[in-house]
């Protein structure tokens, strides 16, 4: 069973969709990234599976049943929506003990998610005072708190430092490790591709794509740079093995559907000498931009 | 009881809640020594004959009115509601909690106000040699003041968790209770001594006359509308999307 599931989700704010009949599933054990351009759905997503929100149609599980059926939520999902949540003149350790009191937990661990977000130094200071990246890691901490078998983040790498962005990586490397589930929304593939095992992709509400992020990365148009001494000789040989051939600039050809071997092979038959042979993988980037169409929107 | 206890946590970890009664208690005691102690002891005499002896109550029922909206509106205005609810995912538990709180921190502020109003008038008023209400009286003015200070929070709970814009929601409060309350006079019958501000003067103890509520009466009166915007908005809560 998916421990995270919406199914032919739809939720509509007047005659705006925000979902449009949008079905994924996630599962423990691993990190999922949940992307898309600002604006794509995901925040409604996540609020539907935190019970915040009811669909206009369709469901959001958790653990198979509604998020409103949830016995004992704080240990079931830790959720960090946004960073700016707080009442300001709260201090972050007070914060804390207001949700630990709520689910019964006991003051120590408060402590201990305090230690844990390298925030007991400023635990007293009133939000107010927290710059981005502290207010992200005291949400963190409140999402922490019940040590919950589900993770759910908001764009959790907002306004982090690089230490911090490193800090985060591991935390939900070590989460997924230990049997958790995780799933962390961003809008940038760089935040998630180093951490995640599965990517959701939504746009405009709706599933783009759900593949691993080995799928992902092994998928592009495998092309090869060759720069050679006979340039125009070696295209054409390799246009009569059905090779598709592009220029790139005077000097190089990017060759796709045919190995680097017979590449070399052919090269060596006709007597003309390889000066580059580098095979070029899309950045992720680019084919995440790709999927996503052309314009990110807002930022 | 967990989520009670994090209601009353969220109360007093915020400086609103200590400045507003802080503000409630020190007017209390300006107004009921400066009265007692340098106004004619006629005057006061009179006055304690027509409106009892709860001098200056009027500031910390407004404070208490607001109290009780902000203690619904703040979790909208900061979003802090979504956190809330995560704890409490069918949401009725968490708001039923805000609700003990808002009722608590009523019968609170009401005790104070009796001890400093009470510590002040009465000594003052017997050192001048002035003529205190029978002990009977005193004590029902003092009872009607402590619930209807617990009322008015719930009452403004109700129209915050309505309106759950917080500005939106004191001004509704606001003009609910004072501004409309001559509106009734118009009206044909006894019906005006249905409407929360008369019923809270018959709970008070004071406007004793023809047609007026008893205390107890204005008391269940002032209940009903509590618990009619209560139910009213907390249903509209367990409703409502949280947006954020």
């Amino acid at each position: 069973m998916p421990q995270l599931e919406v199914q032919n989700l739809t939720k509509r704010y007047g005659k705006t969709v925000a979902v449009d009949d949008l079905s994924f599933a996630v599962e423990a054990g691993r990190v999922t990234g949940f992307l898309g351009p600002n604006g794509a759905g995901k925040t409604t997503t996540m609020r539907a599976l935190l019970g915040l929100l009811r669909p206009s149609s369709g469901e959001a599980l958790v653990e198979g049943s509604s998020p409103v059926e949830m016995r004992d939520p704080l240990r079931t999902i830790g959720a960090a929506l946004e960073a700016t949540a707080f009442h300001p003149g709260r201090s972050g350790r007070n914060h804390l003990r207001t949700l630990a009191a709520a689910a019964g937990i006991p003051r120590s661990r408060v402590e201990e998610v305090l230690g844990m977000v390298e925030l007991s130094g400023a635990a007293d200071r009133r939000v107010k005072g927290y710059s981005l990246g502290m207010r992200q890691r005291l949400a963190l901490a409140a999402a922490l708190l019940g040590e919950p078998r589900i993770l759910i983040l908001d764009e959790p790498a907002n306004g982090l430092d690089p230490q911090g962005m490193r800090w985060l990586r591991d935390l939900l490397r070590d989460q997924a490790a230990g049997g958790r589930t995780v799933l962390v929304s961003s809008h940038l593939l760089s935040e998630v591709a180093q951490t995640a095992d599965e990517l959701v992709m939504i746009r405009d509400g709706k599933l783009v794509a759900q593949t691993t992020l080995a799928e992902f990365t092994a998928g592009g148009a495998n092309l090869i740079r060759v720069r050679a001494s006979k340039l125009e000789e070696l295209a054409a040989g390799l246009g009569e093995q059905g090779a598709s051939i592009e220029r790139d600039g005077q000097e190089a050809l990017l060759i796709g559907g045919v190995g680097g071997e017979q590449i070399g092979e052919l090269a060596l038959a006709r007597g003309i000498a390889i000066h580059e042979l580098a095979p070029q993988q899309s950045s992720l980037e680019e084919r995440f931009f790709e999927l996503m169409g052309e314009e990110e929107e807002g930022s | 009881m967990n989520l009670l206890r994090s209601e009353w946590l969220k109360l007093w970890t915020t400086r609103t809640t200590w400045v507003m009664l802080g503000i409630g208690l020190l007017g209390e005691a300006l107004f009921a020594g400066l009265y007692s102690g340098l106004a004619s002891l006629g005057e006061v005499e009179r006055e304690l004959g027509e409106a009892g002896i709860a001098t200056g109550v009027g500031l910390l029922m407004v404070l208490m009115l607001v109290l009780g909206v902000l203690i619904v509106t703040t979790e909208f205005r900061h979003g802090t509601s979504s956190s809330t609810f995560l704890a409490s995912p069918k949401r009725y538990p968490a708001l039923l909690a805000k609700l003990a709180a808002a009722l608590l921190v009523g019968l609170l502020a009401g005790l104070a106000f009796v001890a400093v109003n009470g510590g002040l008038s009465l000594p003052l008023i017997s050192g001048r040699g002035g003529d205190l209400p029978a002990s009977s009286d005193l004590v029902s003015v003092y009872a009607g003041v402590v619930v209807s200070f617990a009322l008015l929070s719930a009452f403004g709970y109700g129209v915050g968790a309505i309106v759950r814009n917080q500005v939106g929601a004191i001004i509704a409060a606001i003009a609910f209770f004072f501004i409309l309350s001559p509106l009734p006079e118009l009206l044909p019958g006894s019906i005006g001594e249905y409407f929360p501000a008369q019923a809270l003067g018959s709970l008070h103890g004071h406007q004793e006359g023809d047609g007026v509520l008893n205390q107890v009466t204005g008391g269940l009166v002032l209940t009903a509308w509590a618990t009619a915007l209560v139910a009213i908005g907390t249903l509209l809560i367990c409703r409502r999307d949280v947006a954020d």
